[in-house]
């Protein structure tokens, strides 16, 4: 483990946005309240950031130093076209999340999901996700009572009047 | 005699008894669960059992303790998603364990050190609670700040391939621990003047994006490989693999309480010191830490159970909460009339057994849902991945959700879900981000606390840690890790241990290296 493993392609790069932000956290933990003592709120955040910026200068410095990985491609290794996929749905969900609410965009992502990992027909992706969809509801939604964004379909109407029914026969 | 009829009235009361091991039950897999937190579901169960009478609320909310401290360990395990901040360190070893295909022992021996930390724990505070609060009562804020950085130092021991690294996620984490307003003076840190940062960043949010939505964007490489069967081989662990692990159990048992019982600090941070004392004192594992050693799997899983019991400590003597839950636990019996302190142990000791035997009783309820019904757990991660990954996206969504009901929290946890996936391809190690969030308060506020009382002056800052025992016993330790964890001292070390093992053929001079150069 000790080895040096070699620069993996983008590593300069996202070293280099790792100190320019450190850089820019530092500066801003100055902001807070400058040098002014010990105890100040500023403190511990000065100490911080200035620890990100040394150490991110010392990675870039290290990474650098190392010879590029000649097999690896950052096509390939890094960001291949599923994982941005799944960057870009993962964000379409939260963004449609409180709109539309949980049961409806879930059950979209599930199977959009599904269907792109399995290669199965989108009826047989349909069918795990709303099978999925419904152990996850009852499980946190009636189990745990976690709140969900209820969105277009009414279900906490629905499930007060399906309580309702129940205790009225019981 | 009241004493022993206190004890025993979970055991005498059947739906006492019922609650206790209904909730240790329901602890399990609320652990298990990524997202949702021990804290929560107690929390939730408040306001469910305000107008309940007092024991049957609290045997119910300390088989939830129990069991959810436990139960993250499962996920951590099988899914390398440690269900609860408390099961990191089990992840470390776990998974490499379960995928080696054995989950099962790694499970048995997770349940059965579990049980046998939380009794050195429950003991502990039966038998030692007045000493203990005695000597927790005399810390100081200087003291409480050195413990921070003492937590801090286990960057070293979880930093992986490189040091340099494992500090810039620790000061990440840190810094993440003190954005928003601050609580001592109402300053803005790191808020940039937006309304949504001044509330600070949701911890859990954090937790679930670096640990949920990066873990399952790492395995979209993978999604075209057979999907790692989890063959759940022995559960239950021999007797000989117990009593060989019994010394460290020990150790990091009583570690666990010591930790638990200190305020602020619970079974996160002591899971992590007993993972980096168990790599310091196992000469020769059969597995390299990391790899999937079961010492690495008995130290943490001993120490935070044995914390829960630890944790009672300080809040039945003290009034003062050892954990997130305990605090909450405060309040509970703050609702029902009950006034946790000094004087409770003394008006109402009765309250006090009860609690020792209803933890005992969840203890016992632990080991056996731990020993059974994990076939049924495993049908989860034998899933094919096309469906899991897509299933722990959607779960860590609707936990990072459901902690404030609130949208922001997703964008936060999606966003730390992106970072820490190139963190993890670049190999920077997440768990001392994780540990700095954590740390950061507890730093942040007895840094500044200790810096006031010696009105801002350093020297006498340095001055009243050498005179004080306690201080300084806690200063030289910061100062022995630190330095035991730089290169200089490694490599002198391992010159040492080479001369050795050529003064001495028989001993190998392998144990440095499994435990430096990793």
């Amino acid at each position: 483990m000790t080895g040096r493993r070699a620069r993996r392609p983008g590593e300069t790069v996202f070293t280099v946005v790792l100190l320019l932000v450190s850089l820019y956290l530092l500066w801003s933990a100055y902001g807070i309240a400058g040098f002014e003592s010990l105890s100040s709120p500023g403190a511990i955040p000065l100490a911080t950031t200035a620890a990100m910026v040394v150490t991110a200068a010392l990675v870039l410095l290290k990474t650098a130093q190392t010879p590029a990985n000649r097999e690896e491609t950052l096509k390939h290794d890094i960001l291949p076209p599923m994982i941005a996929i799944f960057a870009g749905l993962l964000i379409g969900y939260a963004l449609l999340l409180e709109p539309l609410g949980f049961l409806p965009t879930s059950f979209l992502f599930l199977t959009v999901a599904i269907r792109l990992l399995s290669k199965r027909s989108i009826i047989h992706a349909a069918l795990i996700a709303l099978f999925s969809l419904i152990l996850v509801y009852v499980l946190f939604r009636i189990v745990f009572t976690v709140l969900v964004p209820p969105g277009i379909v009414p279900e906490g109407e629905i499930l007060a009047w399906i309580r309702h029914l129940v205790s009225g026969k019981a | 005699m009241a004493t022993l009829a206190a004890f025993f009235t979970v055991f005498t009361h059947p739906e006492l008894f019922a609650l206790v091991a209904l909730g240790t039950f329901a602890g399990v897999y609320v652990g298990a669960i990524p997202g949702l937190s021990v804290t929560m579901a107690v929390s939730i169960l408040i306001s469910f059992t305000f107008s309940w009478d007092v024991m049957p609320a609290i045997a119910l909310m300390i088989g939830i303790y129990m069991g959810g401290v436990y139960g993250g360990s499962r996920t951590a395990i099988l899914l390398n998603i440690p269900g609860a901040p408390a099961a990191i360190a089990t992840a470390i070893d776990g998974y490499p364990m379960a995928k080696r295909g054995q989950a099962g022992e790694a499970i048995g021996i997770t349940t059965t050190m579990s049980f046998f930390g939380g009794f050195v724990g429950i003991i502990v505070l039966a038998v030692a609670a007045p000493f203990v609060s005695n000597f927790a009562l005399t810390f100081q804020p200087r003291d409480y700040m050195l413990l921070a950085v003492l937590g801090l130092l286990l960057v070293g021991s979880l930093a992986g391939e490189s040091l340099v690294k494992g500090i810039f996620c620790g000061a990440l984490g840190l810094m993440l621990g003190t954005v928003g307003m601050d609580p001592l003076t109402f300053t803005q840190r790191f808020t940039f003047d937006l309304p949504l940062l001044q509330s600070g960043i949701s911890f859990i949010a954090v937790m679930i994006g670096l640990f949920g939505v990066s873990e399952a964007l790492s395995q979209l490489h993978h999604i075209d490989k057979t999907p790692v069967r989890q063959a759940i081989s022995r559960i239950v662990p021999s007797f000989a693999t117990i009593r060989k692990h019994l010394p460290l159990s020990l150790q990091t048992s009583a570690l666990g309480v010591l930790i638990g019982a200190l305020p602020g600090t619970g079974g996160d941070i002591a899971a992590l010191m007993a993972y980096d004392h168990a790599k310091r004192v196992t000469r020769n594992p059969e597995r390299a830490f990391g790899d999937g050693a079961i010492e690495g799997l008995v130290a943490p899983e001993t120490a935070n159970n044995a914390a829960v019991g630890g944790a009672f400590i300080p809040m039945m003597t003290l009034g003062i909460p050892g954990d997130a839950v305990t605090a909450i636990m405060i309040g509970a019996l703050f609702i029902h009339g009950l006034n946790p302190g000094p004087m409770l142990m003394v008006e109402k000791p009765d309250m006090f057994w009860f609690i020792v035997g209803g933890l005992v009783l969840a203890n016992f309820c632990m080991l056996l849902f731990g020993l059974t019904g994990i076939k049924l757990f495993v049908k989860i991660v034998e899933m094919p991945r096309a469906v899991l990954v897509p299933l722990i996206m959607l779960l860590s969504i609707v936990g990072a959700y459901a902690v404030n009901n609130s949208i922001t929290d997703v964008y936060w946890m999606l966003g730390f879900g992106v970072f820490g996936y190139f963190l993890k391809l670049y190999g920077y190690p997440l768990g001392p981000i994780i540990l700095g969030v954590i740390l950061s308060r507890l730093l942040d506020d007895n840094w500044r606390r200790a810096i006031i009382s010696e009105r801002g002056s350093l020297p006498d800052f340095f001055l009243g840690l050498v005179s004080s025992p306690l201080s300084l016993t806690l200063f030289l330790a910061v100062l022995f890790i630190f330095f035991s964890q730089t290169p200089p001292w490694k490599r002198w070390r391992g010159r040492r241990e080479a001369l050795r093992a050529k003064a001495d053929p028989a001993r190998p001079a392998a144990a440095t290296g499994s435990e430096g150069g990793r």
